[in-house]
């Protein structure tokens, strides 16, 4: 009994015992050769590794905070003309002190008609990562629910949610948790 | 666009054809990270000869390799310790490989209890292993394999040694022809997804672009990785093919993509934001919808398919609090798993579908193991935070990321004990996400 495998650089061939003849490996290596032509036939999609794009649809740049390459990835808390707003631990709730906080960015907006914003949404390191892409994505639709209440065009509006991906800051204390869990607004023109 | 955008599109030019320019270099000789391992308790004394050469590797290269790669492995079961080399009395070179050519005595007297003894013939880029596996006190041989291939397949000739060695020594075949990936920041400061063999052999960096890079997910045949990536600076999964190197976006037009995972037979699950709702979708391996499996104002990520295919596992705080559930993959009721604690993510199902291990979070993060019908709930874990797990194809290991040594790695643990074998990786930069593939050879 034989059986052939893919390897790394070509293809193994195991046998089961020691009898093995030299027209089974023959036909094995047939094999092989037709599977590696298939294969190249097959070739579609895009070669992993070329350099990112410069510009996304989502590249707007944030000001301050840490600089990604070509600060095309946001989480930047500091600077902008908006303000973050924060949440509880696990929670997506706009609180009651942010309500200013969303009345003074709506304003700005209103005030500013051709620019548009991503709201993105951010959690602090201490939950999963994936349900924390999820959080934040559910902090950021919160802000922008809230923000088209107060009469900004939905159109203007993107969301995006990094998770715990992009930390302000990343010492374990309460403060830091909570200056992270936020929804922060990069305004492009 | 601005002068800046204009730059980095005029560099991202250069760089792709830099790219084609410098193709990337082959592979060289298989190399291991540098890892401590201490053998467990009770771990069965095992002796690996050098492969005596019949011709062709007069360099004791492919020895080095074969005999380098079985000893990791056989050390990370946990199932062996390596009877130290330099107290072997037997020459591979000038003595009988198979029975009644060489002498039990040499082997009994320096305490190994098994024996791995083997012949290599090279010629060119072919090479032959012959390996056999000897039972010491009894004298018997208990199991021989061959093997061909080139070079580059030396490596992978000693996973599959490994693997049937714990076959016939434990009655379950090894985990070690197997890949794993994760998430690393040892390029730098962002997040990137590699491939290597469980062993930490045969490293391949997979994603290559400054921004986060997440979740990487194999199916079933290991020809096919999913993961999430903000490379485009927004979230989107992507489908790589591992054999001719290529990716396409998965784009079902559900929203903002949160994570996924693949289905035994290459179907996709994918997890998409809408509304601030996140609900999983069954797509085909092209991106398209099959069917919703979660329909609901919730949060419902982090799926993971039973190896049947039948049922999947995933998180949701449909309850208000994060928790577990099984769903079959043909739609119907979800049925939640874990109750206690009120923050349990990230379950792993089993390879026999029996059990789900997840992490629960207490002061950080620790792996329990839970029955899928909900009972027998036992926490693995103790030291550290413990985030990941990912199941081995035999279902004995779970690799998971902790940051017990310091900054997070990937460890390998005994599903049965928790007893912790060893780090996987070198520690350079943090690494997270662990995903274990299904055996490569089948």
């Amino acid at each position: 009994m034989s059986r052939i495998q893919r390897g790394r650089g070509g293809w193994v061939v195991e046998a089961g015992g020691f009898a093995r003849t030299l027209a089974i490996a023959m036909v094995i290596a047939g094999l092989a050769l037709a599977g590696c032509s298939s294969k190249k036939n097959a070739n579609e999609g895009s070669q992993l590794n070329p350099s990112p794009n410069g510009m996304g649809e989502g590249g707007l740049n944030g000001t301050g905070g840490p600089q990604y390459a070509n600060g095309s990835l946001g989480g930047n808390g500091a600077g902008g003309p908006l303000s973050d707003i924060h949440f509880d631990l696990n929670e997506a709730t706009i609180q009651p002190q942010d309500n200013s906080v969303l009345k003074a960015n709506a304003d700005w907006l209103t005030a500013h008609p051709n620019t548009r914003v991503q709201i993105e949404g951010h959690c602090d390191d201490r939950g999963s990562e994936e349900y924390n892409i999820a959080l934040g994505a559910k902090r950021a639709q919160a802000a922008k629910d809230y923000l088209t209440t107060l009469g900004i065009d939905g159109g203007r509006m993107s969301t995006i949610s990094y998770g715990k991906e992009l930390p302000l800051c990343t010492d374990e204390t309460e403060d830091c948790w909570a200056q992270n869990r936020r929804d922060h607004f990069a305004v492009a023109q | 666009m601005g002068v800046r955008n204009r730059l980095s599109a005029i560099l991202a030019a250069l760089l792709v054809l830099a790219c084609a320019i410098f193709p990337a270099p082959v592979r060289a000789q298989e190399s291991l990270p540098p890892i401590e391992i201490t053998s467990a308790a009770k771990a069965q004394p095992i002796a690996v000869s050098a492969l005596k050469n019949l011709g062709g590797d007069d360099s004791h290269q492919v020895s080095a390799t074969f005999v380098k790669v079985l000893m990791r492995d056989l050390t990370l079961s946990s199932f062996f310790r390596i009877v130290d080399p330099a107290s072997y009395i037997e020459d591979a070179q000038n003595s009988g490989f198979d029975i009644g050519q060489f002498n039990f005595a040499d082997w009994s007297s320096i305490g190994a209890d098994f024996l791995v003894k083997g012949t290599v013939t090279r010629d060119g880029d072919k090479i032959s292993v012959e390996a056999l596996l000897f039972d010491v006190p009894q004298q018997r041989r208990m199991m021989g394999k061959k093997f061909s291939g080139d070079p580059h397949d030396v490596g992978e000739m000693a996973r599959r040694f490994a693997d049937a060695i714990l076959l016939n020594a434990t009655g379950t075949r090894g985990p070690f022809d197997s890949k794993l990936a994760f998430v690393s920041t040892r390029g730098g400061r962002f997040k990137e997804i590699y491939t290597s063999w469980l062993d930490g052999g045969g490293l391949f960096r997979v994603t290559d672009n400054p921004t986060i890079n997440l979740f990487p997910a194999f199916d079933r045949s290991v020809t096919h990785l999913l993961y999430l990536s903000y490379k485009t600076y927004t979230p989107i999964l992507y489908l790589v093919d591992l054999g001719n190197q290529t990716e396409v976006p998965i784009n079902p037009g559900l929203g903002q993509a949160v994570g996924g995972a693949l289905t035994p037979d290459g179907q996709i699950i994918g997890a998409f934001e809408r509304a601030g709702s996140t609900n999983l979708y069954l797509l085909t391996q092209g991106g398209n919808l099959v069917r919703s499996l979660t329909d609901n104002h919730a949060i419902n990520v982090g799926p993971s398919v039973c190896a049947d295919g039948g049922q999947f596992a995933f998180t949701s705080d449909r309850s208000g609090t994060p928790q577990i559930y099984t769903e079959s993959l043909d739609g119907g009721d979800a049925h939640r798993i874990t109750y206690k604690g009120d923050y349990n993510t990230a379950p792993a199902f089993s390879p026999d579908c029996k059990k789900i291990a997840y992490e629960s979070r207490q002061s950080g993060f620790q792996i329990y193991v839970i029955n899928s019908d909900g009972t027998g709930a036992r926490q693995l874990t103790q030291s550290g935070s413990n985030q990941g797990p990912a199941w081995s194809p035999d279902g004995r290991y779970i690799a998971f990321s902790s940051n017990r040594g310091g900054g997070s790695r990937i460890y390998l643990m005994r599903a049965r004990d928790g007893y912790v074998i060893a780090p996987l990786t070198e520690g350079q930069g943090n690494e997270s996400n662990p995903a274990w593939s299904w055996w490569m050879g089948g």
